[in-house]
């Protein structure tokens, strides 16, 4: 199945397109910039590179949302201009799926309304919160802002259970290829999405993510998405790039979400109940 | 009108249009609530409701009949409101005040019940952007 | 599967990746009938590149180092499974202001049940989630900064150690907003602004007021034990300061803080139901 370019999606590149060559006319509007790459990466003890710092899923290291003044060339983790992302190859059991949800049945599968965990590894492909990685030698802790939840990746080589329980995040296998973290996970609960607008996953998901840090401000992560019964093939984001932010990370649990009520409600509207 | 503000106002509504790119889009407006029902809303201030995922603010609003009714708004998450510059005091400093709001009523029929777009406090004028009212 | 039998479920296979992994070093799970006493202190605490004491390490809260030891069927020492020796650092009880004890007493019993964090699946929050949690904690400490990850409702807190000054305006928060420093090798966290909806302890009747004040002392005096007191000032519940005992907590080898979601929870409608039904 291929996905269509929604219409928002052309008028928001064409709005963009022409509003920068607009700014180069009158000179730069923008108060909201893109961050300069920054210097050499830091390093640990051991010599690996040192992924640790406040993350922001644009190219500011600061809130592009809700803000005016905002540069386009800051807002995305990538260029898809550079580095296109292609839409995943789904199975045509899965195409089928997805397919027959409605629009609101999307809605209420997507973690940012329902307030389930979003998990491995749409944490990286939907998020538009910060992360907080503390790294060393032996783990990489990562504090995602979005309902306050956490990931601890050990590096100390111990062993990978067999069969774990499925967990949100999975359970994750790590290794350095280089100056790359590869971290192979697999077992994941059943109820997370891949991404939001259906995306589902089976039993046999397995998500390999690589780190780099090619600087001192940018952080790249990888995600390929392997999932022989939804997939045709597995699928490849871009090198999306995150950017080192002032180190303020919020608290933000879910504890008063009315849109689950509101989406029930039109739900039942909408079956005629 | 002047060029300026014509410019000012093509400015502007290209970035409420960048804002909607699908990468920062967190969940779905149009699903929710209904873009051809927007209005401009002025009214006071009463309370705040600052919880994740989305921050709610009450205003009481008089309808074309003198009628006041009190309405709730709902906004970004609070991480986007406070990295945008608008925190939780700011709200707290304008409770009693006039407020004014652009917002779109909720597709299930729900009464006096809106999400906010942009929103300006009478007190200092300055134009915020509180959510997006298109995906 | 039903959730309760789910989370039977879950519990028997973590018991049993417990029992079956165990690395060098690591803990090892007890036998049944096997004895488990107070682990012993260890040698001293590591330190960090900065030369304080780094409190690194998975810690459970208890003295006797084994996650979950009272389903091992291991014969444990009762003083083991405690944080504390009452007979020698006694923890006097909180002195509630009059109103206060009030309110508290006025709860029915199903009430207080349905505003723990245990039912109800709200973050414990500061400083519950010392003295009112029985899963682990992990610390991830590097120069300037210590993280707190929190087994419970994978939760965490980002805590600066640098003495920054409380924000002006602090936002009601379930963690509080923290200002910590090294005073010698123990590190004091003095936070302001909780989230109303907390209680200072999981019994669901010790509420606070937007004047809670929670001060933390954590220190490592040998690499087995990790030890923390809470000071608790709340002047418009509470008729004086009250401070905890030292409490211990273990350090746990080779396993691991786990995921744990609250995403199955029947508990809080049955409650709200009884609740209901009393009205």
């Amino acid at each position: 199945m291929k996905l269509h370019i929604p219409s928002f999606v052309i008028l928001t590149l064409v709005s963009l397109l022409s509003l920068s060559a607009a700014a180069q006319q009158d000179g730069p509007p923008y108060t909201v910039k893109p961050l300069p790459p920054g210097g050499p990466a830091p390093r640990l003890a051991n010599g690996k590179p040192d992924f640790s710092g406040h993350w922001l899923p644009n190219g500011a290291g600061q809130g592009v949302s809700g803000r005016f003044g905002v540069d386009p060339a800051a807002r995305g983790t990538f260029d898809p201009k550079v580095t296109p992302e292609l839409p995943p190859a789904f199975l045509p059991g899965a195409a089928a799926k997805i397919k027959s949800m409605t629009e609101v049945e999307r809605e209420l599968a997507r973690s940012s309304v329902n307030c389930m965990p979003r998990g491995l590894p749409a944490i990286w492909l939907q998020n538009p919160y910060s992360t907080v990685i503390v790294h060393t030698p032996l783990m990489m802790a990562q504090l995602f802002e979005v309902l306050n939840n956490w990931r601890l990746i050990h590096l100390d080589g111990r062993p990978v259970p067999k069969n774990p329980e499925p967990w949100f995040h999975g359970t994750s296998n790590p290794r350095w290829d280089g100056d790359t973290l590869v971290v192979e996970s697999f077992g994941f609960d059943e109820r997370t999405y891949v991404s939001a607008n259906g995306w589902f996953h089976s039993e046999d998901l397995k998500v390999t993510e690589r780190y780099s840090r090619p600087s001192m401000n940018y952080l790249i992560v990888e995600i390929t998405v392997d999932d022989p019964k939804v997939l045709e093939r597995p699928w490849k984001s871009a090198p999306r790039r995150w950017t080192l932010g002032n180190g303020e990370v919020y608290e933000f649990y879910c504890t008063n979400n009315k849109e689950v009520e509101e989406l029930e409600k039109l739900k039942d509207q909408e079956a005629g109940k | 009108m002047t060029t300026r503000t014509l410019r000012a106002i093509a400015a502007v509504s290209a970035l409420v249009v960048l804002m909607a790119a699908p990468s920062f889009a967190h969940h779905s407006f149009a699903t929710e609530f209904d873009g051809s029902k927007c209005r401009d809303f002025t009214g006071t201030l009463t309370k705040i409701e600052w919880a994740n995922p989305h921050g709610f603010f009450y205003m009481d609003i008089k309808d074309p009949d003198g009628k006041v009714n009190n309405w709730s708004f709902q906004t970004y998450a609070l991480i986007t409101l406070r990295r945008a510059g608008t925190s939780r005091e700011l709200f707290l400093d304008n409770i009693g005040k006039e407020v004014w709001v652009r917002g779109c009523i909720a597709r299930n029929g729900r009464e006096h019940y809106a999400a906010a777009g942009s929103l300006k406090f009478a007190s200092d004028g300055i134009l915020r952007q509180m959510g997006q009212l298109q995906d | 599967m039903t959730g309760h039998l789910r989370i039977t479920v879950t519990c028997i296979l973590t018991l049993a990746l417990m029992s079956t992994f165990t690395l060098s070093g690591g803990a090892q799970q007890p036998g049944p009938g096997q004895k488990v006493g107070i682990m012993p202190p260890g040698g001293p605490a590591p330190r960090a590149v900065d030369g304080k004491p780094d409190l690194t390490g998975m810690w459970w809260p208890n003295r006797t180092g084994i996650p979950h030891v009272e389903n091992t069927g291991a014969d444990v020492d009762r003083a083991a499974l405690r944080q504390f020796d009452p007979a020698v650092t006694p923890e006097a009880p909180p002195m509630f202001l009059p109103d206060a004890a009030a309110k508290m007493k006025a709860m029915t019993a199903t009430q207080r049940e349905a505003a723990k964090g245990s039912v109800n699946c709200v973050p414990r929050g500061l400083p519950a989630i010392w003295l009112s949690n029985t899963y682990a904690v992990q610390f991830a400490q590097t120069p300037g900064l210590l993280v707190q990850l929190i087994e419970v409702l994978n939760n965490f807190r980002v805590i600066r150690t640098d003495g920054r000054p409380h924000p002006k305006y602090p936002d009601p928060l379930f963690h509080g907003n923290p200002s910590a420093k090294w005073e010698g090798d123990t590190l004091v966290i003095d936070s302001i602004g909780f989230d109303p909806s907390t209680f200072v302890s999981n019994n669901g009747s010790w509420f606070h007021s937007d004047e809670l004040r929670v001060i933390e002392r954590l220190s490592r005096p040998s690499r087995n034990y990790l030890q923390v007191q809470i000071t608790v000032e709340d002047p418009k519940v509470l008729a004086r300061p009250w401070t905890s005992a030292l409490r211990t907590w273990t350090l746990v080898d080779g396993q691991d803080v786990k995921e744990f979601y609250c995403t199955n929870n029947p508990d809080l409608e049955e409650f709200q139901k009884l609740i209901e039904a009393g009205k």
